[in-house]
């Protein structure tokens, strides 16, 4: 998943400000964190009838009324399930259209995937992950009081196929076509005289759609919480200009619309709470405010004007403002926890063959250091594993025992006599990322390393390390998964048959056939849990034997809410607080 | 005086095309690639080609730049088939990151900046100006050494750091204004006028001290020229000889720099639009440029070079008003 694109703070103008704002980015972070409130979760997909059932569970305290606020600097780009993949707008997305599955969260930790529209998470039909039934929940409308079929869930399928609409994720059109990155080379989408049904898609009823694919896809369940399975009705498919105005099957209608200025949000009369497993929908009304600057956002959220405070931040607090959040009544306002990112220093294994480097690299970074350079604790914790403590199966180990400060001792015991070769370090050359990379060379050179540093345009970051003949050692990059669950973090990540020329994802350009095979196995694993133990397991594995990256840090979401926001709490699956739950206090 | 408007408005249709060209072969010729700022991370070679294809990326430059500058006079379609979408006249494309019209985004962050521009300019001429020359007749007094004192401060002082203390002072610590937000004037001058209070201080009296300094020179300079000493001579009183010859001859220059002023902050007030949250032209065009949003960023730097261009005719024209020595021509 993409975390929002916010200001880069590139440019004299915005340098010059006293506090400049440099938000989440795809190739940019200096967000915030911690390690208390750490939502390790287990992460399930759950076919129990109890969690299935209509309507969502009552939130503790929670009130009716009131209008929520949301701080969002700049607003979203694309608000049409089609197109929506930044977190933010997937969240907004969430009191506007409902999605075949959805995911359950209690604020402890504890995510399922259980059905949305659909009665459960979906019929493994053959149990072979090839074919998946989703049989739709009744009485569920519209804004205007149609009801919602499998045909319109279909539909916006379809649209999501169109080139003209590509923005979204592109995992079940991936599926359907079984033709990976040209998934729309035959399918465009019903447009132009195109198919009205994508590839694989059949609606028996107006009640039940059928997706069937090429080769197994045990995920499905949670590929389908995404907004790709948001029911469209033909009749309402404004094309681009969808993206202004999505047609509501979720608790809220849209009032008003202002790009760069606010949405207002109010609710969809023809939502029906018993309908619903997973949203109580309290506030009458939400608003978003799109005009506010990154420390702008929480210096308001500091201090709690009446007006603000029932308002809360898609907006991690700057590290110039953290230390205005220690007075215990901001503190308690601060939600932090880790999300669902995980940021490495990739080491380009063509370049470093010897694995005892790669070892010896393992303990030369200071990590700690690395994340003082963007703020300390609360951007994040030093990070040991490759998944992130947000994904299902998740398993704490250290396979090195390294400090977080770096041992440089360890590197010269590992070298021996190996003189330890000289590095290219890449950065994106944003000041966050500068600041890190400068406190790497420190720690590689005090280690004996020779660090070479060489800057990146940093809109141009990943497409240059990205490049299998890349002329660099060691560059930090970030991950995130898609779905809480690790088989969208290590197979892009680590199978070395999707190394291609340009465009890569498996930044270290690792290929190692037995964990090639192993990630082919644990994909055709039928149980969900089973699957999970085995992607930790291989985590393990990768890193014990092979340590083809540095895990630098998991990053940390450090955001403020109001005083009189209820039930908010960071979200697993989205990194910040989402909106479904929320309520506001009288 | 009509050869001269022609004369100069010709000059400024050529200006403007150059300063387009310059910026669309600047834009390109920066090692980066909006299709992948548009297309994220996740992104593989296929797709970065398909969103190239869909903004027009991939046709040759001269091509990309026939097809803006039709736009502007004829309007164009964009987008293919069921996609196709008519831009009329005047087009500038559509935004890369959010499909928003250009024009749109224009006609939302114009006004704000229009706003904040008019109502600093007000103050600081009408602040800077009368106090420089108050002080100017009052040199050596204690008043002219407070004023000059004063704009000495002022003059020394940044947006960046005035706009937040007074936002500190004023908002966040007292809470006796509202964070500053941006009404129409059309819908209520009032909320207009009152959530643009601290930028129109902030921007008005960090300019105004620069004023001061500059009309009090000039009025110094002016009271000492042979036409003033004369027409003294001739008896005429004290008020007539400021106000009727002394005035005219010494507000030139600054008409001239107001008019630069003026037309540089219409262009965008970015630092100020930033510090007070106002969604401006300014704070729309740096984040056009992080963005490499290109329809966005030739709109705004075309805009800002109008404004520039206009001013400059305008002041001119204002010369020969205000100034009976120059004659156009």
């Amino acid at each position: 998943m993409r975390l929002k694109i916010g200001a880069l703070g590139v440019g004299v103008l915005t340098v010059a400000l006293v506090a400049s704002g440099c938000s989440k980015t795809t190739d940019d972070s200096d967000s915030s964190g911690g390690d208390k409130a750490v939502n390790v979760q287990a992460g399930a997909i759950s076919y129990d009838a109890a969690d299935n059932k209509a309507p969502a569970p009552a939130v503790d305290g929670g009130q009716k009324g009131g209008n929520l606020g949301v701080f969002l600097p700049d607003g979203f780009e694309h608000l049409d399930p089609a197109r929506a993949y930044v977190n933010v707008a997937q969240m907004a997305d969430q009191l506007l259209v409902r999605t075949l599955t959805g995911y359950r969260e209690d604020g402890k930790g504890n995510l399922k995937v259980i059905g949305d529209l659909a009665t459960d998470p979906g019929t493994d039909v053959n149990k072979d992950c090839k074919v998946w039934q989703f049989k739709l929940r009744p009485g569920i409308k519209y804004e205007d009081g149609t009801p919602v079929t499998s045909k319109d869930v279909a539909y916006g399928v379809a649209r999501s196929f169109s080139p003209d609409l590509s923005e979204g994720p592109h995992y079940i059109q991936q599926w359907l076509t079984d033709k990976g990155a040209d998934y729309n080379a035959d399918y465009k989408g019903p447009y132009n005289g195109g198919a009205a049904l994508p590839p694989g898609v059949t609606t028996p009823d107006d009640q039940t759609i059928v997706f069937t694919f090429a080769k197994p896809h045990c995920d499905m369940p949670y590929a389908a919480t995404l907004t790709t399975t948001a029911p469209v009705p033909a009749a309402q498919d404004k094309k681009t200009d969808y993206d202004r105005r999505p047609f509501s099957s979720g608790p809220y209608k849209i009032k008003s619309y202002q790009l760069g200025n606010s949405l207002v949000l109010e609710r969809n009369t023809n939502w029906d709470a018993n309908t619903d497993p997973l949203r109580t929908a309290l506030p009458d009304t939400f608003t978003f405010n799109f005009t506010l600057q990154a420390d702008a956002v929480n210096e308001r959220l500091i201090a709690d004007a009446p007006a603000d405070q029932s308002f809360l931040g898609w907006q991690d607090v700057q590290p110039a403002q953290l230390a205005k959040t220690t007075t215990p009544d901001v503190k308690a306002r601060v939600l932090e926890g880790p999300t669902q990112y995980v940021w490495y220093y990739y080491i380009n294994t063509q370049r470093i063959k010897d694995l005892n480097v790669r070892k010896a690299l393992n303990y030369a970074i200071d990590k700690d250091a690395v994340l003082k350079a963007i703020g300390g604790t609360p951007a994040g914790t030093p990070a040991t594993t490759l998944l992130s403590p947000t994904v299902a199966g998740y398993q704490k180990y250290d396979a090195f025992n390294a400090p977080a400060t770096g041992d440089a001792a360890k590197v010269k015991e590992l070298l021996g006599s190996t003189p330890p070769p000289a590095l290219v370090l890449a950065y994106a050359n944003t000041p966050p990322r500068a600041a890190q990379a400068e406190a790497a060379r420190k720690s590689l050179e005090a280690a004996g390393f020779q660090v070479t540093t060489k800057s990146i345009d940093p809109t141009n970051y990943y497409t240059e390390v990205g490049r299998k003949d890349n002329p660099y050692d060691i560059y930090l990059g970030g991950w995130g998964s898609d779905w809480p669950d690790p088989g969208t973090v290590i197979p892009p990540l680590f199978d070395g048959r999707q190394i291609t020329p340009t465009g890569n994802q498996n930044l270290s350009y690792f290929n190692e056939q037995s964990v090639n095979t192993e990630i082919d196995r644990i994909g055709t694993l039928p149980s969900a849990s089973d699957r999970a133990a085995a992607w930790a397991a291989l985590d393990k594995k990768i890193m014990t034997d092979f340590a083809p990256v540095v895990p630098a840090y998991y990053d940390g979401a450090y955001t403020l809410v109001g005083s009189k926001v209820g039930n908010a709490f960071d979200s697993s699956a989205f990194g910040w607080p989402g909106l479904i739950n929320v309520y506001v206090k009288p | 005086m009509l050869r001269f408007v022609i004369r100069r408005l010709l000059l400024a249709v050529t200006t403007l095309f150059a300063i387009s060209i310059i910026t669309f072969v600047l834009f390109f010729a920066v090692p980066s690639s909006p299709a992948t700022v548009m297309c994220g991370k996740n992104c593989n070679p296929t797709q970065i080609a398909q969103v190239e294809h869909r903004l027009g990326l991939d046709q040759p430059l001269i091509d990309q730049y026939g097809t803006f500058v039709k736009g502007i006079f004829a309007g164009r379609t964009i987008g293919e088939g069921d996609f196709a979408r008519e831009c009329p006249a005047p087009c500038l494309g559509y935004s890369f990151r959010t499909d928003e019209p250009v024009l749109d985004i224009i006609k939302r962050t114009l006004p704000v900046t229009v706003s904040i521009v008019i109502g600093s300019a007000i103050l600081w001429l009408l602040i800077g100006v009368s106090l420089g020359m108050a002080s100017a007749l009052k040199k050596g007094t204690i008043f002219d050494r407070l004023a000059i004192g004063t704009s000495l401060v002022g003059a020394s002082l940044q947006v960046y750091f005035f706009g937040l203390v007074l936002l500190l002072i004023f908002v966040y610590s007292t809470g006796w204004l509202t964070a500053p937000s941006y009404t129409p004037f059309t819908q209520n001058p009032g909320q207009w006028a009152y959530g643009l209070i601290l930028p129109w201080i902030t921007l008005g009296f960090l300019n105004s001290a620069l004023y001061a300094r500059l009309s009090r020179a000039q009025m110094l300079e002016t009271l000492s020229e042979d036409f003033v000493r004369t027409a003294r001579a001739k008896g005429l009183p004290k008020t007539k000889v400021y106000t009727r010859h002394a005035l005219r001859a010494a507000i030139t220059p600054i008409v001239t720099i107001a008019g630069l002023d003026i037309g540089a902050a219409l262009g965008g007030t970015v630092i100020t639009e930033t510090i007070f949250g106002l969604q401006g032209l300014g704070k729309a065009s740096v984040q056009a440029v992080e963005d490499l949003n290109l329809p966005i960023v030739l709109a705004t730097v075309l805009l800002a070079a109008t404004f520039i261009v206009a001013m400059n005719i305008i002041v001119d024209l204002l010369y020969a008003v205000i100034d009976p020595r120059v004659r156009l021509g």
